[in-house]
């Protein structure tokens, strides 16, 4: 299964970045990693050329939540981005915000999984199970 | 007369273009109109015979950018990846590019009536499949095109070559990591620019003087430009432009982009065709009239818009002060465009071809910092080299 990993923006902190990239393929994900300072357009356009099936964006400086806004009439411009799945952890607010009102804000912009201040792992685990839920695997 | 006053490195080196020709020796530098009613090497020969016959067909080295060399138009299924590499490949091979097609929405294009020499087809990486279909089929054949290359993912490769006549397979310049791989890509262009050289009547008689391969201009500046401070002072990141008769090439410092492009090249080139001070004349003053501060900058040049409609050696000046400030805009973040450069950044402003016969230093200096205050907002300056003794492209030439 491939994954399209990044980090979006202008964002620089690239440790988490390094660690994904490690776990996915740890778990036996086939990993585009466009690094950090990654923007939205070119998020998309990786997984238009590699076909990847998940989409997994991090956001450690503050700057998820203006991104976000953009991602659905982006996303519209592709037309065959509707299976895709869309995850994004890290921080996703300023400052440490509540999980309860952060969630379905960035569900409502468009991911299938939202991971704020969330554990990689525990992360990774709902990628797969969701996965496994839509029967891809 | 006798050959032997060409030995050791005397070479004669001859650049083609659209609007005029160049022919330099070791110890002088000679430029002419080109006399559209005559055959080019008559004309050359009419003009320089004697410079020509005192050289041994070893010893001259052709370069070519008369009709605009070759084109290509780019169906490509992302702008990030697919449609950016194949775009920098052919500008990096001297190609010019008429056109790019986004795949996923080919349908909604129009079909350029002009003969395209080469299309290229690109996208996905080697494991991702499936990627091209019907409306690809439709589209082409529709087109006027004598060339076809895929270079994308290898597993689409067969089906493409089953429904695409004469369609030629080369490896994909997308690799694994999603990094360019460009010198297969490259080297099918400039082969194929050698065999269009070779088919056109008018530049295949060159062959009657030179022993030597004909390069395209563009490819022979952009090897040059490494070692380019062995004739200037230029400090990088630079860029430098030559503005033609009919398109303008820019050639620029890797260091001014910021990129998921990250290719061997220390410089890359683009080219804005039908930017041009003769052939193209009438579109570089249609961009003009469109630019909102174009009326400012005649302003400054205490002319008026009159000028567009004058023929004469002040209008000729105005015209390249003019397509100086709309290239300089064209690659600002200004415009959005294929590439945007870093113009903050920029140290030296190189220009070559025929501008530096017309406009002096201190000209294109006033030009360039009306550009970075108008449009920047900015007091940078740059320094602004003139290669006026065409140092670069005979540096390049001399390989
Ligand atoms: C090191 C660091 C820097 C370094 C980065 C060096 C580098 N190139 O990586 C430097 C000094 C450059 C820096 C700069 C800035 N930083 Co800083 N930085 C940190 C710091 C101290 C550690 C980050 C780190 O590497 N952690 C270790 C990794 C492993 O942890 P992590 O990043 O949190 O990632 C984990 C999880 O978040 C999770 N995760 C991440 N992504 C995803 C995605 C998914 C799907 C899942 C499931 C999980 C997941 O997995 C990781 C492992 O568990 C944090 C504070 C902190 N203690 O976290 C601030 C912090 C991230 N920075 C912060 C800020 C504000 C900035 C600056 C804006 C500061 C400034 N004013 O200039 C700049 C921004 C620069 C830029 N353009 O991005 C804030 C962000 C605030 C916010 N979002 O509300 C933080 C939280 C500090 C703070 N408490 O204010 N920073």
């Amino acid at each position: 299964m491939k994954v399209v990993t990044g980090v979006v923006g202008n964002d620089i902190h690239v440790v988490a970045n390094r660690l994904i990239d490690l776990s996915l393929r740890a778990r036996g994900f086939e990993v585009f990693n466009l690094g950090v300072n990654t923007y939205l357009e070119e998020f998309f356009d990786a997984v238009v050329e590699t076909g990847a099936d998940v989409l997994l964006i991090s956001s450690l400086n503050g700057e998820a939540e203006g991104w976000s806004r953009e991602v659905k009439p982006l996303k519209a411009k592709y037309k065959n981005l509707d299976n895709l799945i869309m995850m994004i952890g890290g921080n996703l607010v300023v400052g440490s915000g509540d999980a309860e009102q952060i969630v379905p804000k960035y569900k409502n912009y468009g991911f299938d999984l939202v991971c704020h201040q969330i554990d990689l792992n525990t992360g990774l685990d709902w990628l797969e199970e969701l996965i496994e839920k839509r029967n891809l695997k | 007369m006798n050959k032997s006053t060409s030995q050791g490195n005397d070479k004669l080196l001859i650049d083609v273009g659209s609007t005029y020709f160049k022919v330099s020796t070791a110890d002088s530098i000679e430029q002419h109109f080109r006399d559209f009613n005559k055959d080019i090497l008559d004309d050359l020969v009419h003009r320089c015979g004697d410079t020509i016959d005192r050289f041994d067909k070893d010893d001259v080295h052709i370069c070519s950018s008369a009709n605009g060399g070759l084109s290509t138009l780019i169906i490509g299924v992302t702008n990030s990846f697919s449609l950016k590499y194949a775009t920098n490949i052919a500008f990096n091979s001297g190609i010019n590019i008429i056109d790019t097609i986004l795949y996923q929405n080919i349908e909604e294009y129009s079909i350029p009536s002009d003969l395209v020499d080469v299309v290229i087809i690109v996208g996905g990486i080697d494991s991702c499949a499936g990627i091209f279909n019907e409306s690809l089929y439709n589209y082409l054949s529709q087109l006027n095109y004598s060339n076809v290359v895929f270079v994308g993912s290898e597993q689409d490769a067969p089906v493409l070559k089953q429904n695409i006549e004469n369609i030629a397979i080369l490896p994909n310049i997308i690799d694994n990591k999603l990094h360019i791989v460009e010198e297969h890509l490259k080297e099918y262009l400039t082969n194929l620019y050698q065999q269009d050289i070779e088919g056109k009547e008018d530049i295949k008689n060159l062959y009657d003087i030179t022993a030597n391969q004909i390069y395209s201009t563009p490819y022979i500046v952009n090897k040059t430009l490494p070692h380019i401070d062995a004739r200037y002072s230029v400090v990088d990141p630079f860029i430098l432009l030559d503005i033609g008769g009919a398109t303008t090439d820019i050639h620029y410092s890797k260091d001014l982009v910021d990129d998921n492009l990250v290719t061997e090249n220390e410089y890359d080139r683009m080219v804005f065709k039908k930017l041009g001070v003769y052939k193209s004349k009438q579109s570089l003053i249609f961009a003009a009239q469109n630019n909102e501060f174009v009326y400012e900058l005649l302003m400054h040049l205490k002319v008026t818009e009159n000028i567009f409609n004058e023929q004469s050696e002040k209008a000729t000046r105005i015209l390249m002060q003019l397509a100086i400030f709309l290239v300089l805009c064209k690659i600002s973040h200004y415009r959005k465009a294929y590439i945007n450069l870093k113009l903050l950044a920029i140290n030296s402003i190189v220009l070559t071809g025929g501008i530096t016969k017309v406009l002096t230093t201190e000209e294109i200096e006033d030009i360039v910092s009306f550009f970075y205050k108008k449009i920047l907002t900015s007091d940078h300056k740059p320094v602004v080299v003139l290669d006026t003794n065409y140092d670069i492209w005979t540096l390049g030439a001399k390989g």
